[in-house]
C-alpha cells in the first residue's frame, strides 16, 4: 500500500472513531466538565450502576431487544426458508423488493404508521390504554423481520441446491432435511440475522418513541429525554459500554465467519463449524439466562399503578444515595392503601420522560398514553385546560396544596374557578457573563448582549422565541400582545445584533461559556449556577429595562391529570401529587432539579436554605420575588395567535437568512454539484445509447 | 441381463414455464442394468432422472416401480438413491457422518452403521478417511463419499446425474472403471447420466440417446456407433460425415455424384436417405485410384492420427488417417461398402454432418451450459 493510501486510511478511521474515544475518554473524566480532562475515576460508572431508572430502562431495553429479536429470527428464518424455496421467480423477486421496502422506508413513517395502526385497532378493541410493551414489542419485530431475512436468504442461495434433495433421496422427510441439512447450512446467517436484530432494537429510537406507551421507557428514549438539563457523564459510560458490547457482538458476527454476505470462496472446515456452534450455544445460554432473570422479577400482588409523564430528569431519582421520590410515594401509598382495604396493596410508579411540551400534547391529544399524572409548561396548561384535555382538581386530595405561595395558587395559565394545575418549579431566564472579561458597568440590562464591545464573544438562543424575546423585553415590547410593527422592530434589533453573535445555541451554551469560547449568554438560574459552579469566574443577574423594572421571562411547570383518567385512578393521581409537595420529596426534588419551588415547606426550610447556600439569594432573590406576579402576568410567554406564530416563524427565517452569503454559497455549491451528478448521469447515458446505436437492433434474439 | 423390469416410464411428460422439456417419453429399465441417458444439454436426460428420483412429478404418463404406479410417492419412499452431479455432501459433516446419515435416520444401531460404512469405505477405497472434513477433499474423494452414501442404504437402482463432469479426464477414466466394478459388483441398477458420449459407450450396458426430450434411439454400445437412427445419433455420438444420398435399389447408393455398393436394403425406389460414413472408414489413395476426390482444406494432427477436411463436390468430409497428406493436394479417397450406412431422412437431416463450421471450441461451449430443470 502506498504512503498516501495509508495516511488516506488513517484519517478515515480517526474520523470515524475520535468521536467515541473522547466519549470513552471523558467517561472516565473525574469531574463533570465536558472540556477538561480532570483526572481518571470510575465515578461515572459507579454512579451509573446506582441510577436506578436507568438501569430500569437499560433493562427494558433488554428484554425487548432479545424478545424482538428472538421472535424477529424465527419468523424470518421461516420467510426466508419460505421465499427461497417459491418457484415463480417474479412473485419470489416481488416479494424480497417488498420486505426491503421497510429498510428503505424512513424510521419516521414506520413508527408513526405503527402508532396509528395501534391506536386504530385500540379503539377498535376498545381498550383504554392501547400503547404499552406488547405495542413497542410488535413495532420491533416487524422492523426487524425484513433484516433477518436478508441475512440469512443469501446462506440459502449460496447453498447447494441439492443438498436437499440429497437429504430427501436419503430418507429424510421435508422436516428433517431442513432441521438436519439445511438449517446447519444457514445457521451463520441465523445468528448474524439475529444479532442485527438486536442491535438495531437496542439502539432504536424514533420507532420505540411512537410506539411506546406509559410504564415502560427504553434506554434511547430516556437518554433522549434528559435534554431538558444536561446529559450527565454517567451516559458517557453507559454509552461507552454499550459500544463496547456492540464491538464484541459484532467481532462474535465476524467469528462465525459471516462477512456481510460475500460468497466465501473458501470452503469452511468442520473445525469452524464446531467454533460457530460453540458461540451459537453461548449467545443463546445469555438470552436464555437474561430471559429467565427478567421472568422472575416479574410476579406480583394486587397492584395500584400511577403512570407519570414527566420531564426528563426532573425528580430526585435516587441516585448518587439521594431521595427517591417515586419509591418513596410507593412505600408511603402501599402503606396507606394496604390499611384502608386490609390487604397488601402494592403500587407501582410507571415514570416515563418527554422532552418538548409539543411532544407531551401530542400523546395527550391521541389519548393514547394512559397517564395519570403529567407536567406540562404554563402556556401549555392554559392551552390544555381550554381544550378540555386536563380536569380539575379536587384540592381536598391535596391537603398540602395550602403549602403553594399564595403569589403561584393562580397564575395567569389556570387563574378560572376550578383549580386545574399545582406548580411543580418556576425557573427565571438571566444573563450569565464572564466577569474576566465583562466590565461591572455594562451589565443590568438585556443590552449587554448588543454591546458592541464584546463581539464576537456573545451567544443568542437558536430558538425563535426565546431570541425574540430577549429584543423584545430589551425594547420595551409585550411578547405577548406585540403587534406585527413592533415584531419587525424586534426583528430589525436581531439583525443589528447578528454581526455581533458568535453562534446561536440551546445546551451548547453550557460549553461554550463554561470554556470561556463566549463570555455572554441567557439561560435559566438553575441552569446558570450549575455554570457557575464549574467555572468561577461566571456570573449572572437578571436584566432589567430601561425603565428598571424586572424583565425577563419567567416559565413555570404544573402537575396535571389529563381527562380520561378514571374516578379511581384520580385519586391515586392525586395522592402522587399531594406527596410530592409534602416536605421530605418537595426539598430532594428542589434539591435535584434546582430551579425555583414554590412551596413554602420547601423555600423556608432552614436546611434546603442551607444547602443552596449563596444560590439561595440568586433563585429567590428577594427583589424577583416581590415581582413574580408581574413577571407572569407581563413577561411569561403565552400561547401566540395562529399568525401571529406564522409572522414570528417568517421572521426567524428571515434573520437567519438574512444576508448570510455563506447560507448562499451552500445552496449554490449543491445546486452545481447536483447540476454535476444530472448531467453526468446524462453524459453516461448518451454514449451508452450512442454505442449501442450501431448494433443494438441488429443482435438477433438468443434464449 | 436380467430381463425383470424394475422401472418403466409410459407416456411421460413434462414441461416447465410452457416449456416442453419432456415429449412423451417410454423407456424400460431392467434388473442389473447399466443403463445410460445420453444427449446434449437441454435434451431432458437429467429431468427423466428427477422424474424417477422424485424431485420432479411429471405432466402426464405413468411411472412405474416392480409395476406399481409411483407417480406420487414422495423421494424419501422410493427404494432410489441419486448420486449428485456436484456431490451434495453435506458440508456440516465428516465423512463417516455423510456416509451413516440415512442408516442414523433410520435408527440403525451403532454397530450396524459402523460395519456397514467401514464396508462401503473399503469398497471406494477410502478407508482412514472417516475423520476427515469432506470440504477439503479432492473432486475424486468426495465423488467416492457421494456413492458411498447413495449405495449405502442399499437401494435398487442408483441414479447418477453426470457424476464425473467436474473431473479431470484422467480421473474421469478411472472413476469410471471403478463405477462400472462397482456396479458388476452390487449388481445394483444404474441410471446414469452424461453427455460424454465416450463415457456412455464405454461404460453402459444400453445407451439411451435423447434430444429435444425425445428418445432417438435405445440399443447397446455398438448398436448405437454402428447402426445410428438418424443424423442426430449418427452425429453426436462419434464424428460422422452424413451426405444426401438416393437409394437407387437394395445395396445400391448414390451420392456425392458416384453410385456406391453398401449393405443395407428394404428403402423404396430412389428413396432419398441420409448417408453415414464413419472418418476412419475413409481410406486415402492417390486421385486415380479413388471412388471421388477433392482438394485437401486442412491437416490437423491428433497424436494417433491427422485429421483431414477435404471438399468434394462442394461438402466437406472429415478423415481420419493415419498417413500425412499436404494441404491443397488432390486426393482421391476409397469407401469399402460396409463403411457406408444409410439412414432414413428424419427432422435432423442437412443439420449435421458438415464439417465446413466445425470446430472443437464450439462444441465444448454448448457443454458448458449446465442443464437447468
Amino acid at each position: 500500500m502506498k504512503k498516501s493510501n495509508k495516511i488516506y486510511t488513517a484519517l478515515i478511521f480517526v474520523f470515524l472513531y475520535l468521536p467515541i474515544a473522547v466519549l470513552i475518554l471523558f467517561s472516565f473524566n473525574s469531574s463533570n466538565s465536558t472540556n477538561s480532562f480532570a483526572g481518571f475515576s470510575l465515578k461515572w460508572y459507579k454512579e451509573l450502576f446506582s441510577d436506578g431508572a436507568t438501569l430500569l430502562a437499560l433493562r427494558n431495553t433488554l428484554i425487548l431487544a432479545i424478545l424482538s429479536s428472538v421472535i424477529a429470527t424465527v419468523i424470518g428464518t421461516l420467510a426466508a426458508y419460505g421465499i427461497h424455496h417459491m418457484k415463480n421467480k417474479h412473485i419470489k423477486n416481488t416479494v424480497l423488493t417488498v420486505n426491503n421496502i421497510p429498510m428503505m422506508n424512513p424510521e419516521i413513517v414506520v413508527g408513526i404508521s405503527m402508532m396509528l395502526l395501534f391506536v386504530f385497532v385500540g379503539r377498535l378493541i376498545n381498550s383504554s390504554t392501547t400503547l404499552g410493551f406488547g405495542t413497542v414489542l410488535i413495532a420491533h419485530v416487524t422492523f426487524n423481520i425484513p433484516y433477518v431475512v436478508l441475512s440469512v436468504m443469501p446462506k440459502f442461495k449460496q447453498m447447494d441446491r441439492h443438498l436437499p434433495e440429497a437429504a430427501l433421496d436419503l430418507g429424510c422427510t421435508p422436516f428433517q432435511s431442513f432441521y438436519k441439512v439445511e438449517m446447519p447450512q444457514i445457521i451463520s446467517g441465523i445468528i448474524s440475522g439475529f444479532i442485527m436484530a438486536f442491535t438495531l432494537s437496542i439502539d432504536d429510537f424514533i420507532i420505540s418513541y411512537f410506539t411506546i406507551g406509559s410504564g415502560f421507557e427504553t434506554l434511547p428514549i430516556r437518554i433522549y429525554s434528559m435534554t431538558k438539563k444536561r446529559v450527565t457523564p454517567d451516559m458517557y459510560a453507559l454509552s461507552a459500554l454499550i459500544f463496547l458490547s456492540i464491538l464484541i457482538l459484532l467481532l462474535i458476527s465476524n467469528f462465525t465467519g459471516n462477512s456481510s454476505g460475500v460468497k466465501e470462496k473458501k470452503p469452511v472446515t468442520l473445525k469452524q463449524k464446531k467454533r460457530r456452534r460453540i458461540v451459537f450455544a453461548a449467545t443463546f445460554a445469555l438470552i436464555a439466562i437474561i430471559t429467565g432473570a427478567v421472568l422472575i422479577s416479574t410476579a406480583t400482588t394486587e397492584t395500584v399503578v400511577v403512570n407519570v409523564y414527566n420531564w426528563g430528569e426532573y425528580i430526585s431519582d435516587g441516585s448518587d444515595g439521594s431521595f427517591d421520590s417515586n419509591k418513596a410515594f410507593e412505600d408511603y401509598y402501599s402503606k396507606v392503601l394496604s390499611e384502608e382495604r386490609g390487604h397488601k396493596v402494592k403500587v407501582q410508579v410507571n415514570y416515563t420522560t418527554y422532552t418538548s411540551n409539543e411532544d407531551l400534547y401530542a400523546k395527550i391529544k391521541s389519548g393514547v398514553g394512559g397517564y395519570d399524572v403529567i407536567v406540562p409548561s404554563d402556556y401549555m396548561v392554559e392551552r390544555l385546560i381550554k381544550e378540555g384535555l386536563v380536569q380539575p382538581l379536587d384540592l381536598n386530595n391535596i391537603p398540602n396544596y395550602k403549602y403553594i405561595k399564595d403569589d403561584f395558587k393562580k397564575p395567569f395559565y389556570d387563574n378560572g374557578e376550578e383549580t386545574y394545575s399545582v406548580m411543580y418549579t418556576y425557573g427565571i431566564v438571566g444573563i450569565i457573563y464572564n466577569t474576566e472579561y465583562v466590565d461591572e458597568e455594562d451589565i443590568g440590562g438585556w443590552d449587554l448582549l448588543w454591546n458592541e464591545k464584546y463581539s464576537g464573544h456573545i451567544l443568542q438562543f437558536n430558538n425563535a422565541r426565546d431570541a425574540f424575546g430577549s429584543a423584545m423585553y430589551k425594547e420595551g415590547i409585550n411578547v405577548n400582545t406585540a403587534t406585527e410593527l413592533e415584531w419587525r422592530n424586534a426583528l430589525n434589533e436581531l439583525k443589528r445584533q447578528k454581526p455581533l453573535v458568535q453562534s446561536y445555541v440551546m445546551d451548547e451554551v453550557y460549553n461554550k461559556l463554561e470554556s470561556e469560547e463566549a463570555w455572554i449568554g441567557a439561560y435559566y438560574a438553575g441552569d446558570a449556577l450549575s455554570m457557575i459552579y464549574n467555572n468561577e469566574n461566571l456570573a449572572f443577574y437578571y436584566p432589567k429595562n430601561s425603565d428598571g423594572e424586572f424583565a425577563t421571562n419567567i416559565f413555570a411547570d404544573a402537575m396535571c391529570i389529563p381527562t380520561g383518567v378514571s374516578e379511581e385512578n384520580k385519586k391515586h393521581a392525586e395522592a402522587y401529587i399531594n406527596f410530592m409537595l409534602s416536605e421530605e420529596p418537595a426539598i430532594a426534588n428542589a434539591e435535584y432539579i434546582y430551579y425555583g419551588c414554590p412551596n413554602t415547606l420547601v423555600t423556608e426550610n432552614p436546611d434546603y436554605i442551607e444547602y443552596l447556600g449563596e444560590d439561595y439569594d440568586v433563585i429567590y432573590d428577594p427583589d424577583i420575588e416581590d415581582n413574580i406576579d408581574i413577571l407572569f402576568s407581563k413577561y411569561a410567554y403565552r400561547n401566540l395567535p395562529t399568525d401571529k406564530l406564522a409572522l414570528l416563524n417568517r421572521l426567524w427565517e428571515e434573520l437567519k437568512v438574512d444576508s448570510s452569503s455563506f447560507n448562499g454559497g451552500i445552496y449554490i455549491v449543491s445546486g452545481v454539484i447536483a447540476l454535476g451528478i444530472v448531467g453526468f448521469i446524462v453524459f453516461c447515458y448518451v454514449r451508452k445509447v450512442r454505442r449501442r446505436r450501431l448494433y443494438w437492433n441488429t443482435t438477433p434474439k438468443t434464449k | 441381463m436380467n430381463e425383470k423390469k424394475i422401472i418403466e416410464l409410459k407416456g411421460v411428460s413434462k414441461s416447465f414455464d410452457g416449456e416442453l422439456i419432456l415429449d412423451n417419453i417410454d423407456l424400460k429399465v431392467y434388473e442389473k442394468e447399466f443403463m445410460t441417458l445420453l444427449g446434449p444439454s437441454g435434451c431432458g436426460k437429467t429431468t427423466t432422472l428427477r422424474i424417477i428420483a422424485g424431485f420432479v412429478t411429471p405432466d402426464c404418463g405413468e411411472l412405474l416401480f416392480d409395476g406399481e404406479k409411483i407417480n406420487e410417492v414422495p423421494p424419501y419412499k422410493r427404494s432410489v438413491n441419486t448420486v449428485f452431479q456436484k456431490y451434495a455432501l453435506f458440508p456440516h459433516l465428516n465423512v463417516y457422518e455423510n456416509i451413516a446419515f440415512a442408516l442414523r435416520l433410520k435408527k440403525t444401531p451403532e454397530e450396524e452403521i459402523y460395519e456397514r460404512v467401514e464396508e462401503m469405505l473399503t469398497m471406494v477405497n477410502l478407508r482412514g478417511f472417516e475423520k476427515r472434513d469432506v470440504n477439503l477433499l479432492s473432486g475424486g474423494q468426495q465423488q467416492r463419499v457421494a456413492i458411498a452414501r447413495a449405495l449405502i442404504n442399499k437401494p435398487r437402482v442408483l441414479l447418477l446425474d453426470e457424476p464425473l463432469g467436474a473431473l479431470d479426464l484422467k480421473l474421469r477414466k478411472d472413476m469410471q472403471n471403478e463405477l462400472k466394478n462397482i456396479q458388476r459388483k452390487t449388481g445394483i441398477t444404474f441410471i446414469y447420466v452424461t453427455h460424454d458420449q465416450e463415457e456412455a459407450l464405454s461404460m453402459s450396458d444400453t445407451v439411451v440417446v435423447m434430444a429435444n426430450g425425445k428418445i432417438q434411439q435405445i440399443g447397446s454400445p455398438t448398436d448405437i456407433y454402428n447402426e445410428p437412427e438418424n443424423a442426430f445419433v449418427a452425429d453426436f455420438i462419434g464424428e460422422s460425415n452424413i451426405i444426401d444420398g438416393v437409394m437407387l435399389d437394395d445395396f445400391k447408393v448414390r451420392f456425392s455424384g458416384h453410385e456406391f455398393v453398401c449393405l443395407d436394403k428394404g428403402f423404396s425406389k430412389n428413396e432419398p436417405v441420409d448417408v453415414v460414413v464413419r472418418p476412419e472408414d475413409v481410406d486415402v489413395v492417390p486421385v486415380e485410384k479413388g471412388m471421388l476426390s477433392g482438394i485437401v482444406d486442412s491437416v490437423t494432427f491428433k497424436g494417433v492420427h491427422y485429421e483431414i477436411i477435404v471438399t468434394i463436390n462442394k461438402f466437406k468430409w472429415m478423415i481420419q488417417s493415419t498417413d500425412y497428406v499436404a494441404p491443397a493436394q488432390k486426393i482421391g479417397i476409397y469407401v469399402e461398402p460396409d463403411a457406408i450406412h444409410i439412414m432414413k431422412k428424419s427432422e435432423f437431416s442437412g443439420m449435421f454432418g458438415d464439417y465446413s463450421s466445425f470446430s472443437d471450441e464450439l462444441e465444448h461451449l454448448s457443454d458448458v451450459t449446465e442443464e437447468e430443470e
